[in-house]
């Protein structure tokens, strides 16, 4: 293994953790960079420890051309697709494994990341095991009538269950991101929705399948972490709750553990709902083969019934606060799954079984972002020249922001600057030391226009009485 | 506005130049095909649909991509150093040495004339599909904009802003981007011209017509 090179092709803090996988595995890195990040900390860091032979600039981290070019270029053996941009690619991850100078694609295998890329496949799948998933189709409908009678029963369910306001959701079968996702109140309403979702389709994916699921409405945003092998070992790192999002569906605020029942009570069992989508996310990923890390992410609605949402095959932003909570064999200090992850994909056994794994303490990540939250959190961009976090024992916080010298945000990407994670030994300490770690965080900047920076740093902390809460 | 435009004429006449730096789309192993001094052909035909002169051949993955001189003019500053080496993408390779023309020279010195619309943030920009339709079918200078009217989008760190025009109400003269071009914050995106300064701008154009030999 510590021949291997991995070329690292995303960019961020995240390009941050998997440089310092990296490093404490002993393994070499290139990164690469685009124009617009050449002021990006990660490139700053690269040059620094691995030299400026490590360091390529590409056109666009979304060109795999330019991927696979540098790859061969760098004598790179394998890839670390962070999270987006190709990390659920499954014809990347193919290209990966079969080209004629292979590379290890730092992920599940690419049979994997097609069948659970499929939202109407994982459902499917999860379906056959007895894996609850939102009610609603398992595959797309192209049939008027087929749709109809299927959206009849939906309503007729949650009239059953007493819901008051039922509805459901036309989603557009091809689409993903939020688009092409109607809601309707009532089935006399239907057919104009469908049809209308089904041009949208046609138009633009070329597929006019729908989805008609039931439209969940008082739930939370819970996941489940799953570090699997290519051994066959499958561990989980208990749950997250990701309930704290921002409009268009952001992530702003997680927690880990999913939620505490020591501190707040909910309307059902809680300990026992994690257990559940824990045990069902294990049967999922054995079922297929999983060997990777990966998330599960479920629902969780008021009556304590949990649904499986979709399985992401790759490194989450959040991962760090469930590793922060967990300890292997009793071993004090947080896990790096980043690290795990590498050591999985090159072909190591875990080394470790779930009974080493056990949980201390509350984890929250706080995504510190430039974004206006009065104003839709509309992205601000413009020049940081102070950025100053509290150095503390229970705080670690991932950055590409450089700083002693001043930053121009780039246009072309999100305007994240920085994840903070932080741990205390119970909720209400975590709570608390967010709390005061927000307030000794000074980010200073301003815009062309020399109006100051506008930072999401009090939205973190106005929010963080909500977090674990139903 | 009114510009001195003797002065402008002079100057443009005494160095009717302007270096065009060319930079590798991507990454890849080079070979050159020009070398410097040698004089290079731009894209022509009606469509120009016919390509420039081959400038050189960047190979990326087995696939070799050509790219042609996108002016005419003179290959200057070649780096030859770079022949037969991988280089990384947006690096400087060359640059053509191209003499202005009638028209080229009149849009330069409209910018000086016309009301310019400049791009707010450094962002991908497009018209809104009416108005570029609208442009499509009828040409720019019959298209009129009061202030307030949201004529553009903005596409900025993944989201997509209208954008209001703001500046004299009046028709547009010229657009100075392609959809979805990167602008640089600052840089002309529209040219206006207000009705009342129409035949200011003719005249201007009618002048330069007369005086400029290409």
């Amino acid at each position: 293994m510590s021949e291997d090179c991995v070329l690292i092709a995303n960019r961020g803090e995240i390009a941050i953790r998997i440089m310092n996988a990296c490093n404490e595995l002993g393994l070499g890195y290139v990164v690469v960079y685009t124009r617009e990040d050449e002021a990006s900390f990660h490139v700053e860091l690269a040059r620094e420890q691995r030299g400026a032979g490590a360091v390529y600039r590409i056109s666009s981290y979304k060109d795999p051309n330019e991927i696979f070019s540098v790859a061969d270029r760098a004598n790179a053996t394998a890839i670390h697709p962070g999270y987006g941009f190709f990390s659920e690619n499954f014809r990347f991850a193919r290209r990966a494994a079969l080209r004629s100078r292979p590379l290890t694609f730092i992920g599940p295998r690419w049979e994997v990341i097609r069948d659970l890329g499929s939202k109407i496949n994982t459902k499917r799948v999860a379906k056959s095991l007895g894996i609850p998933v939102i009610p609603g189709s398992d595959s797309p409908i192209y049939n008027e009538m087929d749709a109809e009678a299927l959206a009849e029963e939906l309503f007729f369910m949650q009239k059953e269950q007493g819901i008051k306001h039922p509805s459901i959701l036309v989603k557009a079968s091809a689409g993903g991101g939020g688009m092409g996702i109607e809601e309707v109140n009532h089935l006399d309403t239907f057919k104009r929705v469908y049809r209308r979702i089904q041009n949208y389709a046609k138009r633009q994916f070329g597929d006019e399948g729908d989805l008609i699921e039931q439209c969940l409405t008082d739930y939370q945003h819970l996941e489940v972490q799953l570090l699997c092998s290519r051994h066959g070992e499958v561990v989980h790192f208990g749950t997250r709750n990701c309930t704290i999002q921002s409009t268009g569906r952001q992530k702003r605020v997680e927690a880990a553990p999913g939620f505490d029942p020591q501190l707040y009570d909910y309307p059902f069992d809680a300990s026992k709902v994690l257990e559940r989508m824990v045990k069902y996310s294990v049967r999922l990923a054995k079922h297929v083969g999983y060997d990777n890390v990966g998330t599960w992410e479920w629902v969780v609605t008021r009556d304590g019934s949990p649904y499986l949402l979709e399985v992401n095959t790759r490194i989450q932003v959040e991962n760090e606060i469930s590793a922060a909570i967990s300890r292997i064999k009793g071993h004090q200090g947080p896990v790096n799954l980043i690290k795990e992850q590498i050591r999985s994909a090159l072909g190591e056994k875990l080394g470790f079984k779930q009974k080493d794994v056990s949980f201390e303490g509350t984890s929250i990540e706080l995504r510190i972002v430039a974004e206006d939250v009065k104003r839709g959190f509309s992205p601000w961009c413009g020049t940081i020249s102070r950025f100053d976090f509290p150095e503390e024992p229970w705080a670690r916080l991932y950055t590409h922001v450089p700083r002693g010298r001043p930053y121009s945000i780039p246009t072309e990407y999100d305007p994240n600057l920085a994840l903070a994670i932080i741990w205390g030994r119970n909720t209400e300490e975590a709570k608390e030391r967010a709390k005061a770690f927000i307030s000794a965080c000074n980010i200073q900047g301003e815009d062309s226009q020399g109006r100051a920076i506008v930072t999401n740093l009090d939205y973190l902390y106005e929010r963080l009485e909500d977090v674990l809460r139903f | 506005m009114d510009i001195n435009l003797n002065d402008l004429l002079r100057r443009y006449k005494s160095h009717p130049f302007e270096d065009y730096k060319l930079e590798t789309p991507h990454t890849g192993i080079i070979s050159f095909k020009v070398e410097d001094g040698q004089p290079v052909k731009g894209p022509s035909g009606k469509w120009l649909h016919k390509p420039g002169t081959l400038l050189y051949v960047l190979e990326r993955e087995k696939n070799p991509k050509r790219i042609y001189a996108p002016c005419s003019g003179e290959v200057v500053h070649v780096r030859t150093e770079l022949d037969g080496q991988f280089v990384e993408a947006g690096e400087e390779l060359l640059s053509i040495r191209h003499r202005l023309d009638k028209d080229e020279i009149i849009d330069r010195i409209l910018t000086q004339v016309l009301f310019i619309f400049g791009a707010p943030q450094r962002a991908r920009f497009f018209l809104i599909p009416e108005m570029a339709t609208k442009i499509e079918r009828k040409s720019s200078g019959s298209i009129c904009v009061a202030p307030g009217d949201e004529i553009l989008i903005m596409s900025l760190m993944k989201r997509d802003t209208m954008i209001a025009y703001a500046g004299e109400p009046g028709v547009i003269y010229k657009v100075y981007f392609k959809s979805g071009d990167l602008v640089e914050q600052g840089a002309p995106l529209l040219g206006i011209c207000s009705p009342e300064k129409l035949p200011y701008i003719n005249k201007v154009i009618q002048r330069i017509k007369t005086e400029w030999e290409d």
